[in-house]
């Protein structure tokens, strides 16, 4: 790959990224959400095409118009959960993509050559049976014989091993090695450094949607790849600390089957504590259970210093607590709908008149008052949220949670996707809301941002706490080491 | 249990457990009707599930693919009015081409429903619930009401219910019976041993892997409504051949018993499994069904209902129960053995 280039919109995904991979070569590919492997993923397999730049195969020139292209040059993808056809048996699911299978389909042969294959791999697996109910790693090894029957040259891993158990980890990295030495070039993406660390024999840090180093395995050291990870500038204004008033919330050794566990911290009022980790690391996940909508299974909440069991959003709104969500248009906003309205739907019985009916006029007042206060752009309050931009959008999500008065608020990527002056508005807010004497858990995946807004911040990786860092402390090296469970290896 | 496991697939215990209900349900009715085991009645609930099950053929395809075709019972009283006006006002006209008449028409059908759903990306829900009232509109509009009688249609139209192509007994197997096994035989062969077929449960079993391995999604879904078309159409010939009297309201309804015929047929309503002849015993039990229950003096309306029982019955039990059986049948986890030895040649294979 030569100079390519993706940009989206106002975000320059990829920028004049170069990266060579060779048969029997395991290239990893690390670096922090958003630093671009997704986007590069996609423009390898054809999902995207590159606005500049070439794609070389065996130095010829090709371009991909999309996945099956892709796979017809002998590119293909395995994803975290990998796309089979559950209802086809195995045999079928390895050769369902050969082009020209021919009119009939010889089940015999092929129940035969998919064996041999498997047994080949030094997999045990009844080649008959449905897809259906295969574990992960199971689908994964019939991925690999599938890359195998197809002759694939250029294999890409996606963050392959993030829901597999440590035994089945090294199960597949058994078959991954055993594809390399057939002379398959594997792109091995992952968050976890130390299994790269393991597998891979180059390693390739992304940031900000360019290539930082490529350095072969014996010449990098965590340090040096985190180091290569988190050295973007810092553009964030550090906010200045609010006075820290009484105890909020105490949270103790929360827990959600699966999910997340064992999470305690404080929030005071007028305090920051931001959320730091990669994506899945169930920092999300937490922020629904304090809110109700997938309630935490253990520990315990202390609210105000009352212990709360919080089952749904609505006692969670009860008790003070708002959720601004990361996915404006799922969870957050009803877009064609006006922007008074969306303010006031979730205290939408504070403007009844007696008659039952709504005081549209006082909806009205509300929405106006906010929109002079977090600045929203807008002509009017009754237009439609869907005619805003992403920032104004968030600004009104903002004012719909401000509205039900709460005592804590819970931000989720407040600022992904918006441009940097509406960030700078929002982070602004963040402050003034803290002065105000709120209390506010902010999630984001922008690191100098959490960096910069929080007072304390707790790392979370794949469902665990990793630590809560005070601010001086808190320096992206800390918390990436965190974040990637290399601790020992930095300090 | 394990012995069980590698051979049998839940699917089957499905299509096992359906055959048991139809023999359960004509042992009941032997017994509250009198004379039940004669020919005759053999005869009447073989032409009935003849055409239920020969729409069902292509429903199956259709729902296999995640879609369902609810325009069929309009495209069945289309073909066999046009059909059997066409043979009466031609009556020399030789059957081949009256056949292919009723079939174009299912076909001209199958293709407006495939278009709309492929190209105008609507639900084909809904798109077949439209064109279910459409079709009728124009069979209505374009015939004046008038009504197809047997005095019209040529001699051969009439004597085909009786004409025997072999008897087994004193049962005798029609030509519309045949017709059907056949076309059941084609197609189960078809979408088990073909790769074309293959896709129309690769497609409902997951769609977004068969986009990316490169499927052409639209074009077998269009594929598959062309053919519920034209064996709509066919199904409207055999209509035709039973009935010879064929008003502007004929086959109105039927494509609740072609539904059901597939879902009680174990055909999964979300697609992606259930096989043809599954959804040909589903037309068995439900033909039989009717048949009885219309000699049991059961309003219409009853037996409608009780189809819609079956069909909620079916796809209550492949929610719960079959989903369950999977869950016992299938939890694999990957083991990994010894290898044998590296050979010469590495294995990779040619496509089978």
């Amino acid at each position: 790959m030569r100079n390519i280039a993706k940009r989206f919109g106002a975000t320059q995904a990829l920028e004049d990224v170069s990266l060579s991979l060779y048969p029997g070569q395991i290239h990893a590919l690390v670096g922090e959400n958003g630093a671009g492997k997704s986007t590069l993923i996609k423009v390898m397999t054809g999902v995207y095409r590159p606005d500049r730049g070439e794609f070389l195969l065996s130095g010829k020139p090709v371009t991909l118009s999309s996945a099956a292209d892709a796979q017809q040059h002998g590119i293909a993808a395995i994803y975290q959960e990998p796309l089979l056809f559950p209802d086809l048996n195995v045999a079928e699911n390895v050769f369902i993509s050969h082009q020209n299978r021919g009119v009939m389909t010889g089940w015999g042969q092929m129940f035969r050559q998919a064996e041999e294959i498997f047994a080949a791999l030094g997999v045990a697996l009844d080649v008959r049976k449905p897809a259906r109910g295969l574990t992960l790693a199971a689908q994964q090894s019939v991925e690999i014989a599938k890359a195998i029957s197809l002759h694939v040259r250029v294999l890409i891993m996606d963050e392959p091993t993030a829901s597999l158990s440590a035994h089945e980890v090294a199960q597949l990295f058994k078959l991954v090695k055993d594809l390399r030495d057939r002379g398959v070039a594997i792109l091995f993406v992952s968050h976890r450094l130390e299994e790269v660390f393991e597998i891979a024999d180059v390693v390739t840090v992304f940031r900000d949607g360019r290539l930082i180093s490529t350095r072969p395995r014996r010449d990098v050291t965590p340090k040096l790849a985190i180091a290569d990870m988190v050295g973007r500038e810092v553009l964030v204004q550090p906010r200045k600390p609010a006075a820290r008033g009484d105890l909020l919330l105490s949270v103790r050794s929360l827990g959600r089957e699966g999910v997340f566990q064992d999470v305690s911290f404080d929030v005071h009022r007028g305090e920051v504590l931001g959320f730091a980790g990669l994506i899945g690391a169930g920092r999300t996940d937490v922020g629904l259970a304090l809110f109700g909508i997938e309630p935490a299974t253990a520990g315990s909440i202390v609210f105000k210093g009352k212990t709360e069991v919080i089952r749904s959003p609505r006692h969670a709104m009860a008790c003070g607590i708002a959720y601004v969500s990361e996915d404006r248009r799922q969870l957050g906003l009803s877009l064609p709908q006006s922007i008074f309205a969306n303010i006031t739907l979730p205290v939408l019985r504070r403007y009844l008149n007696r008659m039952g009916l709504l005081r549209t006029a006082m909806e009205r007042e509300t929405a106006e008052s906010y929109r002079k206060r977090l600045t929203i752009r807008t002509p009017s309050v009754d237009l439609p949220v869907n005619k805003l931009s992403g920032g104004n959008q968030q600004k009104v999500m903002l004012a719909k949670w401000l509205n039900t008065h709460p005592a804590l608020l819970i931000l989720d990527e407040p600022t992904r996707g918006i441009d940097v002056g509406a960030k700078e508005e929002v982070h602004a807010m963040v402050g003034k809301l803290a002065e105000e004497g709120i209390g506010i858990i902010l999630i984001s995946s922008d690191l100098p941002e959490v960096l910069a807004m929080s007072d304390r911040v707790l790392v979370m990786r794949e469902g665990r706490q990793m630590a809560i860092l005070d601010k001086k402390d808190a320096t992206q090296e800390a918390v990436m080491t965190e974040a990637m469970g290399q601790q020992g290896a930095v300090h | 249990m394990n012995w069980l496991q590698r051979n049998i697939r839940p699917e089957q215990i499905r299509e096992f457990s359906l055959l048991l209900l139809i023999v359960v349900a004509i042992t009941i009715f032997s017994a509250l009707i009198p004379n039940y085991f004669v020919p005759r009645t053999f005869d009447r609930i073989a032409s009935s599930v003849a055409i239920i099950a020969v729409a069902a053929v292509g429903q199956t395809l259709v729902v296999l693919t995640r879609n369902i075709d609810l325009s069929v019972g309009s495209l069945i009283g289309c073909s066999a009015y046009f059909a059997g006006t066409m043979a009466g006002l031609d009556k020399g006209l030789p059957p081949i081409v009256v056949v292919l008449i009723a079939v174009a028409l299912g076909v001209a059908g199958g293709i407006v429903n495939g278009l709309i759903v492929t190209l105008g990306r609507v639900p084909s829900i809904i798109v077949t619930l439209g064109t279910l009232a459409i079709y009728r509109g124009f069979l209505v509009d374009l015939s004046g009401a008038k009504t197809v009688t047997t005095d019209s249609l040529p001699k051969w139209i009439v004597d085909l219910p009786h004409a025997s192509v072999f008897s087994l007994g004193k049962l005798d197997f029609t030509v519309s019976i045949v017709l059907t096994l056949v076309i059941v035989a084609i197609f189960q062969f078809a979408i088990t041993r073909m790769n074309y077929g293959r896709r129309f449960y690769a497609i409902g079993s997951n769609p977004d892997a068969a986009q990316l391995i490169g499927m052409p999604l639209r074009s077998t879904v269009f594929t598959t409504f062309v053919l519920s078309g034209a064996l709509a159409g066919l199904a409207g010939f055999l209509t035709l051949a039973r009935y010879g009297n064929i008003t502007v309201d004929n086959g109105r309804g039927l494509e609740l018993q072609v539904v059901a015929a597939v879902v009680v047929g174990g055909v999964n309503i979300f697609g992606g499994s259930g096989t043809v002849v599954g959804a040909m015993l589903g037309a068995v039990l439900i033909g039989t069904l009717e048949q009885s229950l219309y000699r049991l003096d059961i309003s219409e309306f009853w037996r409608d209902a009780l189809l819609g029982l079956l069909i909620l019955l079916a796809v209550a039990s492949d929610a719960v129960i079959l989903e369950r059986l999977r869950a016992l049948w299938s939890r694999t986890e990957l083991k990994l053995i010894d290898k044998p030895p590296p050979q010469v040649g590495a294995v990779g294979g040619s496509p089978p």
